[in-house]
Parts: C-alpha cells; structure tokens; sequence
C-alpha cells in the first residue's frame, strides 16, 4: 500500500486513468516547490501584499460575554474575495506557473472558491473556467457576476442535485478531457492524493498564523472551533494546534433541517465510508451506495463527502465533529453581527453557533473560532428568511 | 472481441433483459453491463443521463446481477463484465461482489479504479480480475505494470475525455504497445460509433467496446438490435 496517498485509512486516487500522469506531474511540482525558498518568497509576498496576511486575531468581548468564555476569532473574514479560499487558489496558481500551463478549472459551491480561482487566474493572465451548479448559481448569482467580471467563464451545471458534487463531476470531467494545458485547482482539502495533502499546506497558513497570535497574546486556547464541508479552513486552523494535547479540537458539520434523509449534510455524524471524487473517507449515501442529496442552508457546507485528513482525525478521537441546525446557524449569524458589527458567512456561523449552543462546554474557557469568510454573499438568503 | 455496453435496469427491468439478451443471442464476445452510480464522472451526457434515470428510479443491484445470471445460463460462451464506479463495489463489499457474482463476471470494469488501486479492493477481497485501462497518455511503465493483469482483456481509451466524447483519437495511440505489453487482446473504447470505427479497432488491437450509441438506443429495442446487428 502506498501510504503517502493515506491518511489513516483514507485518501487514494480513485480517479479515471486518465488523470494518473498528470497526478503524478503534480505531485512532482507540489514536493518540489514546497521546499523551493523562491516559490515559497513569492508566494509569501502575494499573501501580504495582495491577499492581506496575516489576518488579526480578535477577541470578541461582547459575544464572549454572552457566552460566559472567552472567543477569539481568527478573521480570515478580512482576506482578499472574502474567505480562505485564496490562500489555496494563490498556492495553486503558482504551482499552474512553475508547471508551465496557462489555463485553470475549478468548482464552486457558493461561489467563494470560484471568485478565489477567477481572482488568481486574473492576476496571473490564466485562461479560467468555473464549474458552479444551476442551483448554486441561481441562489448565489452576485459570485456568478463576480466571476464573470474578473474574466472566467462561468458553467452552469445542469446534472444531479445541480450543486457543489455535480459541479465537481463537471470539473472532472473536463480536467480529462483538458488535462494537458489545464490544472484543476481543487477548492477543498478532498480529491485525489496529492490535492488533500497540498490545500492543507496551502492553508496551514491559517494555524500557524494563529498560533502565533495567541502565544503573543500570552495564551494557548482551550479549545479550537471550524465549520467542516469539505474541511479547508478547519484542517487550516486545526494544522496549528494538533500537535498540542491541551488545545481540544471541534469540527462542525452542518446540521442542516433535521437527521432526516435529504435534509442535513452530516458527513462524519450520518455517512460512512465510502468513495467519492477521488478519495475514501465518509460519504452521506443511500442503502443501496448511492451518493445521498444533502442539504444545508450554507452552499458551501452542502456537500455530501469529507476531506479524509477529517476522517482520520474524527477514528483518531483527536478532533470532535458535531453539528449545528441551519437556525442556529442564523442565529450566531445574527448574534455576531448585532453583538460586533461583524457580518459572517453562513459556513462560519455554524462554527459559531457550535459554540453559542453548546455554552457548559466552553464555559470559562479560551475559544478560538476560525471565521472563515463574510457574510455579504449570504444576503439573498438572509433577506429570504426575512432577518432584516 | 466485440462488446457492448448497457446500462442495468434500463429503462426498466424488462427492456434491459431484452437487451442484454439481444446481444448475446448475436453471439458477441463480450457485455458490459453497467450498475448505475449517481456520479459518473467518467461518463458523457448520454450515458450520465441514462444513469441518472436509472438512479432516479432505484438501482436494485441483485435484480441486474439475476439477469445476468440468466442470460449466462442460457449463452454460457459470452463473457459478461460489470462496469460500475468504485463506491458500489466497496458498499456492496468487495468479498462479497466476488462471492456472489465470481462464477458469472470475467472481469469488472471500475472507471475510477486506476491500475495502482487495484490493490485496494483486491487486499479487501475482490477476487474478480479488474479489467485495466491504457489511455492516451499512458506510460511504458504504467502499462507494464498491468502486463500480469488475469483479465480477458486491456480496455483502452481511445480518447482524452468522457464516454461518447465526439474527439477524434488520440494522435499518441498506445493501443499498439499495449497489445504488445500485455499480451492481450486490446478493446478500444469511448468513442466508437460506426462499423468502420470498429472494424478498425478489431483488426489492428483486437477489439471494440461500444457504449453511448448503444445506450441512445436502449429504449427503442427494434432500433437497438438494428444498430448492433451491423457489427456482427
């Protein structure tokens, strides 16, 4: 068994034949350039100068004081295009560079990973097609505009459940048929072996950043909190803590309406294991291994499948994954917005909310919740919901 | 050896016992019958959109496996293959596939299974040859790698892309090398559509497979055995 695809017992490269020698390729480039000092200079660069690292750590008074513990937010919130996502997609554009192809493909679910990849193929004169479900497209068309401003071309995806999985069988697709001139910069930490391991790298930025500002601070965290879909800015922030036995580690899922089928995307806490794009770890499916429909009022958070560096951690007992309802996710939403004048993103809220709904178990202790994006893409929903 | 691919339970039960059995009653070599997986990633509209139906509807495993199991009994020289996406396989259980269906399946044919996973399901006991793929870009030493291969046959993919794709092949055609290689008969698939496309296919690697049009046809059974009977 070749375990350097692994995590655990997840992962692999269960993907058309195809795509091998281009895996390989870039596995090559990614163990390459992760040691080279000039990629990691120029890289380091756009993510000061452009990107706005390092983001601050902010304690956030007001909410702690509801709460009855202290909350740190790691505001990744502040970043270029609003969220995380542009830490992996900087990361990838450059590797795009050094292979020495000129065109890239991504999926997107809220549109935040594709205004992420668009915005990087802007900057680096790169051809760019984003794959984005109808569905996804309809209740997030301000990052369809975005996208198409910034000179992607934006493909609505028709098949399926028309969101974020068949946005990423559309992108696989056409990575097959393109493979030679196209790199498909993937937007979470799932796909086949060496894309799992590479966007964590590229956002362990985030943990190791935090750790930092903590330690400045003149603490460690008690406990540290994400939302999971895929996992990217979890396994970001979680990079930095791992290693500490004393920091406890939570994972949120989303929790969507109730456990019902079709109505929650509780990967870890209702799936099992199975294969999905690329890799094994656990997936929401039928009876009969059908991929399941999931659902989450968080575009980003509605996927049926797991990064498998998540599995490992939840069979390890190393990290917690629990799970909020879409409500509660509003809730904190609301709550952070009224209490700090700090709009978060949908995904975000349920880390939040994690804490908000669960106060006896963070009761007087330092919490860090990485916020990951803002909330200005969630608009159309909030104003749905009749919040304002 | 020529083959056809169908998709199981398509559009119903019934149609595809027809089906299945058409083909074989034609004397073919070989059938690849399709076990629909709700993410065919591998697969172009036609067959994505048949799956999709097929799914919509319910994928019943044991009842596609019985009707292959029927037609074997009646046309005991066929060789029947299963085409199915890696999760089926590994939720019905690899030992258990192989227990079940080994003494009726020459091989299966895993689109997301690349040559070096097999060893994945295998060690987790599927014991049922997996049918290895050679595609245009594949290496010498890809290709070697499966030269100990127990299937029937290499599938190889003729083009850079999804079933029924309307590329034309490859310029770097490796079909040859990996006849050479192997040792086996190679079936050229994803995209062959006329009898010149297959005569071509069978007279210099040794094989066809033919999917998209086939499935196109899978409701209509007068225009489906048409289209199959040229190629006999």
């Amino acid at each position: 068994m070749d375990k350097k695809m692994f995590f655990g017992e997840y992962g692999g490269q269960f993907v058309p034949e195809t795509l091998i020698p281009a895996l390989d390729e870039l596995e090559y480039w990614y163990n390459k350039l992760k040691k080279d000092d000039k990629f990691k200079a120029e890289l380091d660069t756009l993510l000061r100068s452009y990107a706005g690292r390092p983001t601050p750590v902010y304690k956030a008074e007001n909410l702690s004081k509801e709460c009855g513990c202290e909350i740190y937010l790691k505001r990744e919130d502040l970043m270029h295009t609003g969220a995380h996502k542009v830490n992996n997609t900087l990361g990838q554009a450059l590797v795009t560079k050094y292979m020495g192809k000129n065109r890239v493909i991504a999926e997107t679910g809220a549109g935040q990973h594709g205004v992420a990849t668009a915005t990087a193929a802007a900057l680096f004169g790169m051809e760019c097609t984003v794959f984005m479900g109808e569905v996804d497209a309809r209740r997030q068309e301000p990052n369809v505009k975005r996208m198409q401003l910034l000179g992607a071309e934006v493909v609505r995806v028709q098949d399926g459940q028309r969101t974020l999985k068949d946005a990423t069988n559309a992108a696989l697709r056409e990575w097959v048929a393109s493979v030679e001139n196209t790199h498909y910069i993937i937007g979470s930490i799932v796909g086949p072996y060496p894309f799992p391991e590479m966007v964590a790298y590229f956002q362990s930025v985030i943990g190791i950043e935090a750790n930092e500002q903590c330690k400045e601070l003149g603490f460690d965290p008690d406990c540290v909190v994400a939302c999971v879909g895929g996992g990217s800015n979890a396994i970001g922030i979680f990079q930095g803590f791992l290693d500490n036995p004393n920091v406890e580690i939570f994972g949120v899922e989303a929790g969507g309406v109730s456990d019902k089928d079709g109505e929650h995307a509780r990967t870890i806490g209702m799936g099992k294991p199975g294969i999905l794009h690329g890799a094994f770890s656990y997936l929401v499916q039928t009876p009969q291994f059908q991929v399941a429909d999931v659902h989450s009022i968080s575009a980003g958070l509605d996927y049926p499948g797991i990064g498998p560096a998540h599995a490992a951690l939840n069979d390890s007992g190393r990290v917690t994954y629990g799970y909020v309802r879409d409500d509660e996710a509003l809730n904190a939403f609301k709550m952070l917005t009224r209490k700090e004048g700090i709009i978060p993103a949908l995904e975000s809220s349920h880390a939040l909310a994690y804490v908000i709904e669960n106060k006896d178990r963070f009761k007087g202790r330092k919490v860090l919740v990485n916020l990951s994006g803002r909330g200005d893409k969630d608009m159309a929903a909030i104003l749905e919901r009749g919040l304002v | 050896m020529r083959g056809f691919y169908i998709v199981g339970g398509y559009p119903d039960r019934e149609q595809f016992k027809k089906c299945l059995n058409a083909v074989a009653s034609a004397g073919f070599e070989f059938v690849e019958v399709g076990i629909p997986f709700s993410e065919p990633v591998a697969d172009g509209p036609v067959i994505a959109s048949a799956i999709h139906e097929a799914v919509m509807n319910g994928v019943d495993i044991e009842a596609i496996m019985a009707d292959v199991r029927e037609m074997k009994q009646k046309y005991p020289s066929i060789k029947a293959t299963v085409m199915t996406y890696a999760n089926i396989i590994h939720g019905y259980g690899e030992k258990k596939f192989s227990d079940d269906f080994g003494d009726i399946l020459s091989g299966v044919i895993i689109p997301d299974l690349p040559s070096r996973m097999h060893y994945w399901m295998m060690e987790k006991g599927l014991s049922i040859p997996v049918i290895p793929f050679v595609t245009p870009v594949s290496r010498n030493e890809d290709i070697e790698a499966v030269k100990d291969t127990k299937a029937p046959f290499v599938y190889y993919i003729s083009i850079m892309g999804v079933t029924g794709s309307d590329k034309k092949g490859a310029q770097n055609d490796r079909s040859e090398t990996a006849k050479k290689l192997t040792g086996k008969p190679v079936v050229t698939g994803f995209g062959i559509r006329t009898k010149e496309d297959a005569d071509r296919a069978l007279n210099t690697t040794g094989g066809f497979v033919i999917g998209t049009e086939v499935v196109k046809r899978q409701k209509d059974f007068d225009s489906f055995c048409k289209y199959i009977q040229q190629f006999r």
